[in-house]
């Protein structure tokens, strides 16, 4: 079982490279945009420089993840990777539904239904499944918390609700 | 100069008689009250707190609006100590060093004793960082005002350096990685210079830009509602409080530890992004080496609560030394401050005093206030804390993501806003399960634009050439300041990979 040090170790692989990467792209990106009258005041050359230091920090982070043995540990990781495990995870599983609920909530109820409406479903959802209370009172803070939110913001703020 | 001290008196009691009126001391108490709460209550942080309340400050004139947001901000750093001391869990990250020993004084029944000691220190903390900051505020505004192009950009570049290297315990390298992507997420739209459209791949409402208050209630309202909310953390609140006010002999013998740590709390304040929490640590540190108490500290000791709330709340008043002359923010929350003060048109920096000649005075007089508020709040509190914090944060939590929504909405009055909040939520939270530091983001995204446009203009002006730089002398101490932040960086970095391989060749 690897410590979390370990686990980190084999992340900061994986981050390294996708740096390396990003900072390329961002490196050809740059380069593309348009010169005005030198490459000095271009608006490609401060991301330009920037691609560069990605592309150092990353370098960085791979050899130091490698001496740290990063590539053994995503090796184990994988050899032991296992769809159950991950399912079994109880704090994945909160962490990938409480997220869920959040992108229901942003994308599909904010802006298409009533701002009080949509946050009174999310809130309800959300303390269902954290289990925060029991039914009734669910139900009850979820109202009032969604009506006090709407009427607060816009009575007393007078802030535009989505 | 005689006339000058008394044009700055003059200014002060202008600024002390503005906020002597009703509606601001009736705010000031209200703002500290909820800072204190929201400081309190564990997964809520000032940064988010500020984060939220920044758009809707944009509705009041701009002095109620300092003076609620600063209440705020006093309020929750203050605030932090009680969940410290009573639960062991930092309502705050700037309170964690104080539960070393504020816990443990709550188990043998001295909780009370120790949140009154967190209070007057606390209290005690912000005098000494507001004096510092008026006194020490002018002489920084001279300086300023002679740097140039090249000395912003390199302010910019050491501002995101030294955050990456105190934000991160081993590895700096990953400071620095999370503040450039911040760089690089501030040239996300139409550029400055020619309004060119960069890194928005046709998409029109990346043209204009990541807007930063999205970015940083994303940052640090929705990543910390997934890492509250990610497990079940049970926990008890201990013991009775019974007498809370220390004696006028322990409050004498703590003045030195107190003294030392203010100072430190505002020399860590004015350093950018370092933050309180870096304050507590490093001051509770410090006064562990040189009390003769030295062994009790972590065993329920009030020089270590005393040391660490100095220190944190000592950092307020640093981190606005910067930000006023600057436009650099020395902590999170103080980003949030000047994020707030932008939307009203104020431009902190060295021209400051002379477009808005009191404004120093003003945030000065509103800090004094708080402070009083919070020793008055502070010590009415401490019993009836323990019913707050019963609040379940499963219940607490999930109602902090329709506020991020709205104040992310309110902005620009934009759907996508609240998209971009989302996004930047996710991010923060996965990079802090790769123990990834927010504070260089957020300061990245601040500075990146000044970066930018500084390194160009710098170049142009001397036609590509680094020689003007060498005949600069502050440019010259900013650039040996950012090499021995990389040296020392790199070489903990290095130091860090080989007590890794020590170990891999024990094992």
């Amino acid at each position: 079982m690897l410590e979390t040090d370990e686990k980190i170790a084999g992340a900061d692989l994986i981050a390294g490279i996708f740096l390396v990467i990003f900072g390329f792209l961002v490196i050809i990106t740059s380069l593309n945009m348009k010169v005005y009258k030198t490459f000095l005041d271009a608006p490609g050359f401060f991301p330009f420089i920037l691609g560069i230091i990605f592309l150092i920090l990353g370098s960085i982070m791979i050899v130091t993840s490698l001496k740290r043995r990063g590539y053994e540990q995503i090796k184990v990781l994988v050899k032991n990777f296992k769809i159950t495990n991950i399912r079994q995870s109880v704090q994945f599983r909160r962490v990938i539904i409480l997220i869920s609920l959040m992108v229901v909530y942003i994308f599909g109820l904010i802006g298409r239904i009533n701002f009080a409406l949509a946050t009174f479903l999310y809130l309800f959802f959300t303390l269902y499944y954290l289990k925060s209370a029991r039914m009734i009172k669910i139900i009850i803070i979820s109202f009032i918390a969604s009506w006090a939110i709407s009427a607060f913001f816009t009575g007393f703020f007078k802030v535009p609700l989505p | 100069m005689f006339e000058s001290f008394l044009q700055q008196v003059d200014l002060f009691f202008t600024a002390f008689n503005q906020q002597l009126y009703f509606s601001n001391i009736v705010i000031l108490a209200f703002a500290t009250l909820l800072g204190i709460m929201v400081g309190a209550i564990p997964g809520l942080t000032a940064t988010m707190a500020l984060a939220l309340l920044i758009n809707l400050s944009y509705g009041m004139e701009l002095n109620l609006a300092i003076t609620f947001l600063l209440g705020v901000y006093v309020g929750a750093i203050m605030g932090g100590c009680y969940s410290a001391i009573m639960i062991n869990i930092p309502g705050t990250p700037a309170a964690a060093a104080t539960a070393l020993d504020g816990f443990p004084l709550a188990k043998r029944g001295e909780g009370g004793l120790a949140i009154g000691t967190g209070v007057i220190a606390s209290f005690f903390g912000m005098l000494i960082s507001i004096a510092c900051l008026i006194f020490i505020t002018p002489f920084i505004y001279k300086i300023a005002l002679k740097f140039g192009q090249w000395e912003y950009f390199l302010l910019a570049l050491f501002g995101v350096m030294i955050c990456g290297n105190l934000s991160t315990g081993k590895d700096p390298i990953k400071g620095w990685v999370v503040g450039f992507i911040g760089f690089f997420t501030a040239m996300i739209g139409l550029d400055k210079v020619y309004a060119y459209p960069r890194f928005t791949f046709g998409l029109l409402q990346l043209k204009g830009g990541i807007s930063l208050i999205p970015a940083l209630i994303g940052v640090f309202g929705i990543s910390e509602i997934l890492i509250v909310l990610e497990k079940e953390v049970p926990y008890q609140i201990l013991g009775k409080i019974t007498r809370i006010i220390p004696s006028w002999k322990d409050i004498l013998s703590l003045l030195p530890i107190s003294i030392r740590s203010g100072i430190i709390g505002v020399g860590i304040g004015a350093v950018p992004g370092a933050g309180e929490d870096v304050a507590a640590w490093v001051a509770y540190d410090v006064g562990k080496r040189s009390s003769k108490q030295g062994e009790k500290f972590g065993t329920g000791c009030l020089e270590g609560v005393a040391a660490a709330e100095t220190a944190n709340n000592a950092c307020i008043g640093g981190a606005m030394i910067p930000l006023l002359t600057l436009a650099v923010p020395g902590s999170p929350p103080a980003a949030m401050f000047l994020a707030a003060i932008w939307l009203h048109g104020i431009q902190p920096g060295p021209m400051l005093p002379i477009e808005h000649p009191g404004f120093l005075y003003e945030v000065a007089i509103a800090l004094i206030l708080a402070t009083f508020f919070i020793l008055v709040w502070g010590l009415i509190l401490a019993k009836p804390m323990a019913t707050i914090l019963k609040l379940r944060r499963e219940i607490l939590m999930p109602i902090i993501l329709p506020l991020t929504v709205i104040g992310a909405y309110a902005s620009g009055v934009r759907i996508f806003d609240v998209k971009v909040t989302f996004f930047f939520g996710i991010l923060g939270y996965i990079l802090r399960k790769l123990e990834y530091p927010m504070a260089p983001l957020v300061l990245g995204i601040i500075l990146g634009p000044l970066a930018d446009i500084s390194f160009r203009q710098a170049l142009m002006q001397s036609r590509g050439s680094l020689i003007p730089l060498l005949q600069r002398p502050l440019g010259l101490i900013l650039l040996a300041a950012i090499i021995l932040i990389a040296y020392s960086g790199i070489k903990r970095t290095v130091q860090y990979t080989k007590e890794h391989l020590q170990i891999d060749i024990s094992k």
